[in-house]
């Protein structure tokens, strides 16, 4: 029994996959411009598409092997619903499809705008911004189409009115596992794509602007390809795979927990488990007005720039308040205003987290000023003073997330801390609020890339000076509205990974029904059955007390997990950027004729090094983030598995919010000298300022976007893997 | 093939190359091994002037193509006491070469002094001794002054660039340090601060001698080479027409300092 309404899911996913289309057909029908910059883009397009081919070749097997894993689980133990290999696959097959489209997209998109530049301001803006809207429209519209067809597809093999209302937990909990797929895939490209993009960065910065003296975006520069290659695989396919399972884990993960809060409730239960995919659905639409709000005048000011996307922003973000109430009205769920009010929450946390996100990191206010100010004294300084402001940032979002989680369980639960099944469901309804509009918000975010590219292209296509400062005004632009998009990102994972918590002891109910255990035995001579156990009563059951050292020891080791895989990720960059500088340093030494301009250096070459470094370099780190979980689980059992979800969460949280503002701070800092504060280019401050922010671009680009995954990453192995854990833990 | 003469003032000497002046000024920044890179700053010299100091008869026959056919890139002629030897009427224009070889042409120009009375100056000379020097005279003045014989302190011709020093050139006591990204500017402003009090005192020696390259963004109008009867004035062009017109070069000035 599917109720009609619900079809206004799939509906809006395909509207949304029509608009992406819409809008790339349209950016296609525009000029590329010279044979110089149509020559710049192909050798970008290119490199970004060989490095994708060879990245889903290694994810591809990575895929293949769980895949296997999985089913001889389902299939051979029956320690698994036999839909899980396949729900795995197609989140995963999405995720890297929302990243490819997103990519492609930008790849052709950087010259247009670039060429758009050349007349027009305003023109310029629509090719890149509804570019980034294609990325936009395409994460949220597979995402949804994803949920729609497994949810549509499950029903059929588990009818949802069926089996004490049973069924739409088996659904629900089954399509968390597309989940895991979506991020598996989404670690591999925000660690790949994160690795390759700073290895060409940092490598070709440290021989072309250090060593052979030569700016940046310079054609002689052998790297020069492969750093504007970098910014399409690291910040458009890793963020597009990585926000659509942001947006798919929120939706399932609450989806699960309306399931799981409203058992026996079959009715009540249905619209609880369906009221996140259409108050996405609804932000999809408000989401395609808002991209078409988005214009702006000639010789538009950086402030008319801002507000014209603040306008398609602000209108769906006001506009999806109103839409979410109507739709929990519609629904008639239990605690409408409540669950309502865990939205509001849930947006207002992403807009504080944003807020504070831009406060420490931007140039226009105090805390940046400040490390800037310390370049005076010498990098050390810097550092000293970047890690510091870093280590204070993190204070705004963890309040922010800390009152965003107590005001939207206190909402959804009626204020009635008993309620713990509508409270965790506030939380996650929260995250999905803030992820609604996501098809604009992450086009304001991939934007950013395609008018950076279209800069360097610009840059090396020698366009007259009129046509750079639109293409850095745009440029900047992106860099302001991208603090926003991170806000809501961190905020959400936050918020999804504690969702995940609890639909994690779903997931082991269901692993005990499945192993035959009816009954929970509570000490006392107390006993529940499994099926109607409350979280409480799990908890209770597995002795999940900080008194347990299995769950103080899994703590611990999540929080570790956090650091090993920050330091992991940051040495792999260090390493692949020596590769880098070997190969640059080499085409100078042997290739004639670079400096002067007479020959041309091998660009595919540093495209290939920058590619093989990544695809070598993720593999260790990504993989321990499926391992470590499975370990803990089947040595140490369920307590530690908690443990260890939490501990990563806590630590990883705060780390990616330390990373992400340390290295914005460094980055923007640097901008700041350069515009002539103490001493300006070339100063002795400039450089400690350089240094600052070499230091921090792994910080921003690689390790710290790539926590929010592994939180989730582990969160959601944990999910899949609690059969095997519950059948087969040590202790 | 056609023979140019040149006179670098980096380091000081006559040379000889079948180069044009683009390719000559990419030639010293950067060689041909890709292992060097350096600042250049040359002028185009008459090839046809006649000297008794230099030895300019056969140039033909000492700057001749390498065997495998290619033009020969330089011949030294000179590297002592070149400039004061140097007619100024044969200096045609300047070249200004960043460390990774993008070439400025520049010609001569009369200069107008705009500057207001009490306002100081940074000068970093190039030739035939390179101090940095901070001056209550004008580029013309300043000229005249270290080439007037009468003075102790004298020399036969010289070449520097005025630099900038925005604020500092009319209140060194309160202006900020903003966008000057000279090496101990502190001292710098104690010189500019003394020299301002002492009536008598034209102008005072900040760095005696410097081994670094001139940062061209710190230009403030150009460079200056005469004696003690003629200044001449290659004006470094406006800031419109280096982000535009000369983007190339002037991006490559944008970078210099960047080694640690």
């Amino acid at each position: 029994m599917i109720n009609t309404i619900f079809w206004f899911v799939p509906f809006t996913s395909i509207v949304a996959l029509l608009f992406a289309r819409f809008f790339y057909n349209q950016m296609m029908k525009t000029s590329e411009g010279t044979d110089r910059m149509v020559t710049i883009a192909s050798h970008v397009r290119k490199g970004a598409m060989a490095y994708l081919k060879q990245q889903y070749k290694v994810v591809g097997i990575f895929f293949i092997i769980m895949t296997i894993v999985f089913s001889i689980m389902a299939y051979g133990f029956n320690l698994q619903n036999p839909w899980v290999p396949f729900a795995f696959l197609t989140g995963g097959f999405f995720s890297g499809l929302a990243g490819f489209f997103g990519m492609k997209t930008a790849t052709y998109a950087s010259a247009r705008t670039a060429n758009a530049a050349r007349t027009s301001l305003n023109t310029a803006l629509q090719i890149a911004f509804r570019s980034g809207a294609v990325m936009g429209l395409v994460v949220v519209g597979l995402g949804l189409l994803d949920i729609s067809i497994w949810f549509v597809a499950l029903n059929y093999f588990y009818p949802i009115g069926a089996n004490n209302g049973n069924n739409i937990i088996i659904i629900t909990t089954t399509m968390l596992t597309f989940g895991m797929g979506a991020s598996a895939q989404a670690l591999f490209a925000r660690v790949g794509g994160g690795i390759y993009t700073k290895a060409a960065d940092v490598g070709g910065d440290l021989v072309g602007k250090v060593e052979a003296g030569i700016p940046e975006d310079d054609p002689r520069n052998p790297a020069t390809i492969a750093d504007n290659v970098g910014d399409n695989v690291g910040d458009v396919a890793g963020m597009g795979a990585d926000l659509y399972e942001s947006y798919a884990g929120s939706i399932l993960a609450t989806s699960a927990l309306g399931a799981a809060a409203f058992a026996g409730m079959p009715e009540l239960q249905f619209k609880a488990v369906i009221a996140p995919m259409l108050i996405a659905a609804v932000g999809i639409i408000l989401s395609i007005l808002g991209v078409f709000m988005v214009r702006t005048k000639e010789g538009a000011t950086q402030k008319d720039l801002l507000n014209a996307l603040g306008r398609g922003i602000n209108f769906s973000s006001a506009l999806i308040i109103v839409f979410s109430l109507a739709i929990l009205l519609l629904l008639n769920v239990k605690n409408p205003y409540g669950i309502w009010g865990a939205i509001v929450v849930g947006l207002i946390t992403g807009i504080v987290i944003g807020k504070a996100t831009e406060y420490y990191t931007s140039s226009s206010y105090k805390p940046t000023q400040k490390i800037a100010e310390s370049t005076s004294t010498g990098p050390a300084t810097v550092i000293i003073s970047g890690l510091g402001t870093g280590m204070i940032s993190t204070t705004v979002p963890v309040i922010a997330v800390v009152t965003g989680i107590v005001l939207s369980f206190l909402f959804a639960s009626g204020f009635n801390f008993s309620q713990m099944g509508m409270g965790l469901y506030g939380i996650g309804i929260a995250a999905v609020g803030m992820l609604s509009t996501l098809g604009l918000t992450l086009a304001t975010d991939a934007y950013g890339p395609i008018a950076d590219n279209a800069g360097g292209n610009a840059e090396m296509s020698e366009l007259g000076e009129e046509v750079r400062k639109r293409t850095d005004a745009l440029d900047s632009l992106g860099n302001t509205t991208a603090a926003t998009g991170k806000g809501f990102a961190i905020g959400s994972a936050a918020l999804t990974a504690l969702a995940l918590l609890a639909s994690y002891v779903e997931e082991l109910k269901i692993g005990l029904i499945r192993l035959g255990q009816t009954v929970l035995d509570l000490g006392n001579g107390v006993s529940v059955e499994t099926s109607t156990a409350s979280l409480t009563e799990f908890m209770k059951y597995y002795d999940v007390t900080l008194m347990n050292p299995k769950v103080l020891v899994g703590m611990l080791i999540g929080s570790m997990m956090s650091f090993l895989f920050c330091g992991l990720t940051m040495n792999a960059v260090g390493r692949a950027a020596g590769k880098m500088v070997d190969e640059v340093r080499r085409q100078f030494r042997i290739i004639p004729g670079i400096m002067e301009g007479k020959a041309e250096p091998d660009y595919a070459q540093c495209v290939a090094i920058s590619t093989k470094g990544a695809q070598h370099e993720m593999l260790i780190p990504a993989s321990i983030a499926i391992i470590v979980p499975i370990l803990v689980g089947l040595l140490l059992g369920v307590p530690a598995v908690i443990g260890l979800m939490v501990g990563a969460l806590v630590a990883g949280f705060v780390l990616a919010v330390f990373m992400a503002n340390s290295g914005g701070a460094w980055d923007n800092a640097k901008k700041y000298v350069e515009e002539g504060h103490l001493g300006g280019k070339g100063s002795k401050a400039h450089k400690a300022a350089i240094i600052g922010d070499t230091v921090g671009d792994p910080f921003k680009d690689t390790s710290g976007p790539s926590l929010n995954i592994l939180i989730k990453l582990m969160s959601m192995v944990a999910i899949v893997m609690a059969g095997l854990t519950v059948a087969y833990s040590v202790i | 093939m056609k023979r140019y003469l040149y006179l670098s003032l980096t380091p000081e000497a006559l040379i000889a190359s079948m180069l044009p002046p683009e390719d000559f000024g990419k030639y010293l920044a950067v060689g041909t091994k890709k292992r060097t890179r350096g600042q250049a700053i040359f002028f185009e010299i008459n090839p046809n002037f006649e000297s008794n100091y230099f030895n300019l008869d056969d140039i033909e026959k000492r700057c001749i193509p390498n065997k495998d056919g290619s033009p020969k890139r330089s011949k030294y002629l000179a590297i002592y006491r070149v400039l004061e030897h140097v007619p100024l009427n044969t200096i045609n224009n300047l070249y200004l070469v960043t460390d990774d070889g993008r070439v400025l042409e520049i010609k001569k120009k009369e200069y107008t002094a705009t500057e207001e009375d009490g306002e100081l100056h940074l000068y970093q000379q190039l030739a035939p001794v390179n101090p940095i020097v901070v001056s209550k005279l004008n580029p013309i003045k300043f000229c005249k002054y270290l080439t007037a014989t009468e003075h102790p302190v004298s020399v036969p011709k010289i070449a520097f660039f005025e630099l900038i020093l925005n604020g500092l050139a009319d209140d060194p006591q309160n202006a900020p340090l903003n966008n000057l990204p000279y090496s101990n500017v502190d001292h710098l402003r104690d010189c500019l601060i003394g020299l301002k009090e002492k009536e008598s005192k034209p102008n005072k020696t900040v760095i005696r001698k410097t081994n670094a390259d001139v940062m061209f963004r710190t230009v403030k109008n150009g460079l200056f080479v005469g004696d003690n009867k003629q200044t001449l004035y290659f004006p470094l062009p406006d800031k419109s027409e280096l982000e535009g017109k000369y983007y190339a070069w002037w991006k490559s000035a944008l970078t210099q300092g960047f080694n640690y």
